[in-house]
């Protein structure tokens, strides 16, 4: 009981392990190409600016576990951002106007979650449509233009303590929110039923239906968290707020070991993918790169990654069998 | 005896039951035909200007670049994958085509190889990462995505290349088939070949059978490696086309080319009524009907005079009633 115990646990921290020493080897690259870029200044900024990226992918995670998915964050945020703008001012009401914005991005979450849960359609299709429509939406809400929105929130977002922002906390929070929900409740451990096998978790009496709904209502939250920061941070709702932001987001719940096909993952790994993500882009950006060169170390980066990663977890689940199959042996063995 | 009159009831009811099929894919293509006529009808009628012969050849023209696009993305999504770097494809054979042209003074036949030739390499490198390493499909090709927009902003920096060889004047200007142009021609011809390449050859039926179930093929003795590989490729290669289609028509490189035309094609093939939550169902040719939908739709509330972005929101709001009408008609799986 005790081997298998601890055999399981050795497999899952391979993931970790894995990414752990990709990202000292970034950070090791990145002191190498250049020296000042890493100081307490750096750990600040990167905060600042990944935050949205860090709460849509802890959503994210519980997504991917359930073997759903959701494209439509990046363009959310930026239509809720918009919604922000347009409220804040037509009635001149900040807080009415936060209010409206976290309402378009729990209503968003909603209707995917009632499409996807409700009419059974797939996720991919429906937060696809989304992606579309929201991001056409936030566009033509202002032809383009940003919105300004005064600096009420910005004295709220970007008021510092000890250089860390009112975000650090708020990043802290929502993983550790997170982290309770999918280990320690029982939404948590329907995600996991959900996405090991639909079918059978919805013989098994759970109401997929239900929890699915609110795992596209979690996500619509962290949505309207990072609009609301994104708008703050800048002073104005910008219409490309949020470019690609899901597809970072998916990127780093599977760098941190989840895998697409559902059923397993946890929110601290998504966390190290994050952190692993950010400082990338980061380290990239500070290179100064044109952006052809940053796309294609982006992209050569990420193809590595991901392949050492597959490369790496082959290896272990063939050890892992080998060893399965030596014990039957010699249970077998024994037996006669 | 009895043994004779099973094999005889067994064939009877697979023939019945290829029947039933083919006739559900007759109906399911003649319903998207109806819709498609539905809106000729609606737009028609509610337009003075929009049957009228110069904006038909508009709407072909302009769905032309995506239309050849979406066949590769079709069958990558038939073959149970995915494509997100077609749109970075269609911008790196442009700019190869171009440069090499424009810059380097090389024959233009050389510049076309060179820019099928990096096309189907972006493809390939799709199709190892996918079936050899064994990545998702969709961050496969977001990678190669990033790698193939690099390559091509890498090699057109801050330029615009314009690019005025006949050929290129030829394919969009010269009309052949009623008052189509080449490039019209050129994508309706491609649909044709894949087509019939789907339906009769031994390739097209490999790529049903490991998009319905890859297990059952791969136990069959297809090669999934082979085929997975093949439809990547072809995939890349279309893309480098719909890259000459669209210098064709514009006439000028320039960095944002083909950008976000993976998710074009995608819709294309959804609304022509593809399934995507199984894959191995679908037919190319509906693709085509697909692309011509979205593209009267755009035209439509152009001549309208609603801006880009609510367009791209009506796009979203077709899609989505594309896939709810898919359920409705299909049933839960």
């Amino acid at each position: 009981m005790t081997s298998v115990r601890s055999r399981l646990l050795a497999k899952s921290y391979i993931d970790t392990w894995f990414l752990l020493i990709m990202t000292g080897a970034l950070l090791v690259a990145f002191r190498i190409v250049q020296p000042s870029w890493l100081n307490g200044q750096t750990v600040q900024n990167l905060v600042i600016q990944n935050t949205p990226l860090a709460l849509v992918a802890m959503a994210m995670t519980f997504a991917i576990i359930s073997r759903h998915i959701d494209l439509s964050p990046g363009s959310m945020v930026a239509l809720s951002g918009g919604v922000i703008g347009l409220v804040y001012t037509s009635q001149g009401s900040l807080p009415l106007a936060i209010v409206a914005g976290l309402g378009t991005a729990l209503g968003a979450g909603l209707l995917n979650g009632f499409l996807v849960a409700g009419l059974g359609l797939n996720a991919v299709m429906v937060t696809l449509a989304a992606y579309i429509w929201a991001r056409g939406l936030a566009v033509g809400a202002n032809a383009g233009n940003p919105i300004d929105v005064g600096s009420g929130l910005g004295n709220v977002v970007n008021a510092s303590w000890g250089g860390f922002t009112l975000t650090a906390p708020v990043v802290v929070v929502a993983y550790l929110l997170g982290w309770l929900l999918l280990a320690r409740t029982k939404m948590g451990r329907y995600t996991y039923a959900m996405g090991g096998d639909p079918i059978a978790a919805r013989r098994a009496g759970i109401d997929t239906a239900l929890y699915t709904t609110a795992i596209f209502l979690l996500m619509g939250t962290m949505i309207g968290v990072s609009a609301i920061i994104t708008v703050g941070q800048l002073g104005s709702a910008q219409a490309t707020a949020g470019l690609g932001l899901e597809l970072d987001a998916i990127i780093a719940v599977v760098i941190g070991g989840t895998r697409l096909s559902g059923g397993e993952g946890n929110v601290g790994r998504t966390a190290l993918g994050v952190v692993f993500l950010s400082i990338l882009n980061g380290g990239l950006l500070n290179l100064g790169l044109t952006d052809s060169y940053f796309q294609l170390y982006r992209g050569l980066a990420l193809l590595a990654v991901l392949s050492v990663q597959i490369v790496v977890r082959r290896a272990t689940d063939e050890e892992e069998r080998r060893k399965r199959e030596q014990e039957q042996l010699s249970a077998a063995l024994a037996a006669e | 005896m009895s043994a004779e009159a099973t094999t005889i009831e067994a064939r009877v009811s697979t023939d019945r039951a290829l029947m039933v099929d083919r006739i559900r894919h007759l109906a399911e293509t003649l319903g998207i035909i109806a819709i498609a006529g539905a809106l000729v009808l609606a737009f028609g009628l509610t337009s003075s200007h929009f049957l009228d012969s110069a904006n038909v050849r508009n709407i072909f023209v302009q769905i032309s670049v995506v239309g050849v696009a979406a066949i590769g993305e079709t069958l990558v999504m038939l073959a149970g994958g995915l494509d997100l770097s077609v749109g970075s494809v269609v911008l790196l054979s442009e700019v190869i085509c171009a440069d090499l042209t424009a810059t380097h003074h090389l024959p233009l036949s050389v510049a076309l190889i060179a820019a099928l030739a990096a096309a189907g390499g972006i493809g390939a490198l799709n199709g190892v990462l996918v079936a050899v390493v064994g990545i998702e499909p969709i961050l496969a090709t977001l990678g190669t995505l990033l790698v193939a927009a690099g390559l091509a902003k890498l090699i057109l920096g801050l330029r615009y290349l314009q690019v005025d060889h006949p050929i290129f004047t030829d394919l969009a200007v010269t009309n052949v088939l009623f008052n189509l142009p080449i490039m019209v021609a050129v994508m309706l011809g491609l649909y044709l070949v894949v087509a019939f390449t789907m339906r009769a050859t031994p390739f097209g039926r490999a790529v049903y059978a490991i998009g319905g179930n890859r297990r059952a093929a791969r136990l069959s003795g297809l090669s999934l490696v082979g085929i997975t590989m093949g439809v990547y490729v072809i995939a890349g290669v279309l893309a480098g086309v719909a890259g000459f289609l669209n210098v064709a028509q514009i006439g000028l490189v320039s960095q944002n080319d083909g950008m976000g035309m993976e998710f074009q094609a995608i819709i294309a093939a959804l609304v022509g009524g593809l399934s995507v939550t199984s894959g191995g169902v679908g037919r190319v040719e509906r693709t085509l009907l697909g692309a011509l939908m979205v593209g009267m739709m755009t035209n439509y509330q152009t001549i309208k005079g609603i801006d880009p972005p609510f367009q791209q929101a009506f796009l979203g709001g077709l899609l989505l009633a594309a896939v709810v009408a898919d359920r409705a008609l299909r049933g839960r799986q």
